[in-house]
């Protein structure tokens, strides 16, 4: 066979092997270690970050803002309205992480100093970390923070214009970030909040909110309690009163506690809108986990022990039926990545090695091989016996 | 609390293809082996993410070196030999091409194609068949020389074809077959995996990518690339392989010209005789090797004289619809306004418009890839790192949006349809993605670039006087056998035969 001529073509291996150390031979020695695309990953998705308590103030009788700035200053890293920032907590000595939708926009994150703020509600006696924020967190205090995770935000090339917020209870912090980044011109959307809430005194950030409101960003509050001076709208947030406030082509962002989840699923089906249009945010850890379909109930008071391996390292640990492994975890000082805790973000990803399990189905966010190979997202699943399971080392 | 053990035979920094593909073959002839993966699971980007319930592929579009069951190629037989079974699909064709005048639908196999492109542009059955003969011949040469190399003389007898077009760009060698234009462009569409012009890109590379995927069709997992990441990682731990996640490797320990160990970003000091790395030789050289005064100037030379290739810019979406529904008909489509490869290269550098799209609906290989009355679709181009290289942290996302909507409103004008009408779910996934979730360097997935002046032939001529640091081995697409999920497999086993050969030369030596 011919190309261009017989020398020409058998002398093909070593002309390039010749231009090849040629380029070697003339390039320069510096080394160049910029890394731009790099860079900016970083600067977007840095990690933990320790962030400084600077303000704590009153968003309701029940619930607090807390505003948080990066340790040492500077700009703190961009994200979308809506998403979370998993917090570390350490108690007696052992640490415990939780997400909070940040209630601040983002807009206030990149000025320099920039900050986040979080606003979360004293709980009804489930929530120690939720108490631990409203009463024992101090200015000065500092935490661990990884920020702008999750899901539930605003995608112009997915979303309608127009956004009708679904909220209840301290569920309205996703939405308070969006109405400020709408105000402050640097999100593209209208925005129409429906806020539940039992009592008038219950509302969170009431304030706040009234003073955003503009052609753009609408808060209407539905109190569900029997307040005979409450002259705006009453009940819950039905099919009939999310069809008043719907105007034209209207997505759906619903976050507030699970059993407003549950009854918000059947008014939406009565709306009859693509299920494009609707998006729920998660559901947190389950509250009780009994309640699921195919939960072995008989097992519940069951405690069992856990072996964990990391590396070549073994503990051993108990662990109650009703309990995610992660609280299991969490509770013997063993230390877990852990961010959504609903199921989704996978970051708490462990291998069972052996033993059985039941997983939450309103939390099961796993891959399809992931299932095959039992892996679980420990957040998300309970001990139905004796386990051996294997985490990241932290 | 002791997490390692005191030594290991390697350390493997990477638990992606590459790296695990090593880790195998390591396992195998039974050396004690700890890969740390930076990610808390394997695969790098061959991998999947679950959005509102949906498991989405992130990055495959198609395996090459798979080959039918029974009549394995060298990737779908190492994994077989490893005992790593996958559940492999097969793309039912080899591409739908949508260039200036042409819109063909190709199927794999030589004659097949062939036919297909003479349907097209009628006359050309006879040449295109000979010029894809040719990469067959090629592509065997180069399989076989890959195992046993031998002199040139040999070389020339045996191999005539693979020695005679070796120092020649894929453009001059398809010159010689006077094809007309349109069968020419319908020839070009794969170019893109593997990033270059076809003035520019060696026709060895051409040949070995037109005989592995137009010869013998491509293929999928079942249960998206993490099946294959999944699976090669469990093998390897059945095999004794020591994997752990979320463990940032900062530095390679050296002493004295050859490697000890590693140190992580939590501060392991972990030993070692030997290290593969996946991260790019330009991290490792310029940052990594601990001290950096065991770095040689001609290692930084040869960073230096080397092109980055391509990077990703990828939109995948979860249609509300089924594809059929939407006038998507095909696997895999190519679309571009010219098959200019040349002047396609060029608007890779840049931020878009990009003018040449590639398009993957998994629907087509794997009906169960999303729920019934839905399908998956993704536009994907490969753009040059010098572009994504000029946009700052607060332009990033503007700059993303609009890229990714210049890609949906173009292949909407396409169909007649507006995507952006169905959107379920929808994921940009950038460089910077890239960057955050596997650390590459620039977050290029592509190594270099295969060029005339960094040639195949060349890298295997020189690849021993490459070794700068003893014991030091690299394993991805910055090595010889170059990008894409296939020759990442091969560019692992490439790595462990190296560590293997070196082992037993130094049991020799005792």
């Amino acid at each position: 066979m011919k190309v261009k001529g017989f020398l020409k073509d058998v002398g093909g291996a070593s002309r390039v092997t010749k231009a090849r150390l040629h380029a070697f031979e003339t390039a320069s020695e510096k080394p160049e270690t910029v890394d731009p695309i790099g860079n900016v990953a970083r600067e977007w998705h840095p990690g933990k970050l320790d962030l400084v308590v600077k303000e704590i103030r009153t968003a309701s009788p029940t619930a607090k803002t807390v505003r948080f700035e990066k340790a040492g200053g500077g700009k703190l890293p961009p994200f979308y309205a809506g998403q979370f920032v998993a917090l570390d907590f350490e108690i007696d000595g052992k640490i415990v992480s939780r997400p909070y939708s940040i209630s601040s926009a983002p807009f206030e994150a990149r000025k320099d100093p920039g900050y986040i703020e979080i606003t979360v509600r004293r709980s009804k006696g489930d929530g120690f970390i939720a108490d631990f924020v409203n009463d024992g967190l101090t200015v000065g205090t500092v935490l661990k923070g990884n920020i702008g995770l999750g899901q539930f935000y605003y995608e112009p090339l997915r979303d309608a214009h127009h956004i009708m917020a679904l909220a209840g209870g301290v569920g309205i912090t996703p939405f308070a970030s969006m109405a400020k980044e709408i105000a402050n011109g640097t999100m593209d959307a209208e925005l129409t909040i429906l806020y539940g809430s039992v009592a008038s005194n219950d509302i969170i950030l009431k304030g706040e909110l009234a003073a955003l409101e503009s052609d753009r960003v609408h808060v209407v509050n539905v109190l569900s309690g029997d307040e005979p001076d409450w002259t705006g709208e009453r009940g819950f947030l039905s099919a009939e009163l999310i069809k008043k406030y719907t105007k034209g082509d209207t997505s759906y962002f619903i976050c507030g506690p699970q059993a407003m989840y549950k009854f918000l699923r059947e008014e939406i089906k009565k709306l009859d809108v693509p299920a494009r249009r609707v998006r729920f945010e998660v559901f947190g850890q389950a509250k009780d986990i009994t309640a699921f379909a195919g939960y072995p109930v008989e097992k519940k008071d069951e405690t069992y022990t856990i072996t964990v391996m990391r590396g070549i390292h073994k503990d051993e640990i108990p662990a109650k039926a009703t309990e995610s492994l992660v609280v299991a975890l969490e509770r013997a000082g063993i230390r877990i990545e852990t961010a959504c805790r609903s199921g989704e973000c996978g970051f708490c990803r462990t291998k069972v090695l052996s033993g059985e399990y039941y997983v939450c189905p309103e939390n099961d966010g796993r891959r399809a091989a992931d299932r095959d190979f039992n892996y679980v997202h420990a957040c998300a699943a309970y001990p139905l016996s004796d386990m051996t399971i294997r985490i990241p080392i932290e | 609390m002791k997490f390692y053990k005191d030594h290991y035979d390697v350390i493997v920094i990477g638990g992606a293809l590459a790296g695990l593909s090593a880790a195998l073959m390591l396992a195998d002839k039974g050396k004690d082996v700890l890969v740390l993966e930076r990610h808390n699971l394997p695969g790098g980007i061959a991998t999947s993410f679950v959005r509102g319930g949906i498991e989405i592929e992130a990055a495959l579009h198609e395996m090459m070196s798979i080959g039918p069951e029974g009549n394995r190629l060298k990737v779908g037989k190492f994994l077989e030999d490893m005992g790593v079974k996958i559940d492999w699909l097969k793309v039912p064709e080899a591409y739908h091409a949508s260039l200036p005048g042409l819109e063909v639908t190709l199927h794999p196999g030589l004659e097949t194609f062939a036919k297909e492109v003479d349907a097209a542009v009628p006359g050309t059955y006879e040449k295109v068949l000979k010029l894809l003969n040719l990469c067959h011949t090629v592509f065997d040469s180069v399989n076989e020389l890959s195992i046993h190399p031998m002199s040139k003389v040999q070389m020339l007898l045996k191999h005539e074809a693979f020695v005679k077009t070796a120092g020649y760009s894929t453009q001059e060698v398809i010159d010689t077959f006077d094809l007309p234009q349109k069968a020419q462009d319908l020839l070009a569409p794969y170019w893109i995996y593997v990033g270059t012009g076809f003035k520019t890109l060696p026709f060895t590379i051409f040949s070995v990518l037109m005989a592995d995927y137009i010869g013998y069709g491509s293929y999928i997992p079942h249960k998206f690339s993490h099946e294959m990441s999944l699976k090669m990682a469990e093998r390897a731990e059945q095999m004794g392989v020591q994997i752990e996640y979320k463990q940032h490797v900062e530095k390679i320990l050296v002493k004295d010209g050859r490697v000890y160990g590693v140190r992580t970003a939590r501060g392991d000091e972990i030993h070692a005789d030997y290290v593969i790395s996946a991260a790019y030789p330009n991290k490792v050289y310029t940052s990594m090797i601990e001290p950096m005064s065991e770095v040689p100037k001609e290692a930084i030379k040869m960073v230096n004289g080397r092109r980055l290739s391509l990077t990703a810019f990828s939109v995948i979406m979860i249609l509300d619809k089924p594809a059929e529904e939407l006038g998507i008909r095909d696997y895999s489509i190519f679309r571009g306004d010219t098959m200019d490869t040349e002047a396609l290269y060029k608007d890779l550098a840049g931020l878009g418009p990009y003018r040449y799209l590639t398009c993957i609906c998994h629907n087509y290989a794997n009906p169960d890839a999303t729920p019934a009355g839905t399908c998956s679709f993704s536009i994907t181009t490969l753009p040059r790192v010098d572009g994504w290289k000029t946009v700052s942290a607060d332009d990033y996302d503007r700059v993303k949006h609009e890229v990714a909507k210049q890609m949906i409103d173009d292949i909407s004008k396409y169909y007649g349809v507006n995507l952006l009408d169905h959107v379920l779910e929808i994921v940009i996934e950038t460089p910077m993605t890239v960057a955050h979730y596997t650390g590459m360097w620039n977050g290029c997935i592509y190594g270099y670039a295969h060029t005339m002046e960094d040639h195949i032939v060349a890298r295997l001529q020189t690849a021993e006087q490459e070794k700068f640091i003893e014991g030091l081995e690299f394993a991805g697409a910055h090595q010889i056998s170059g990008d894409g999920m296939g020759p990442a497999v091969t560019n692992g086993r490439k790595a462990a035969k190296n560590v293997l050969d070196d082992m037993k030369k130094k049991e020799a030596a005792k």
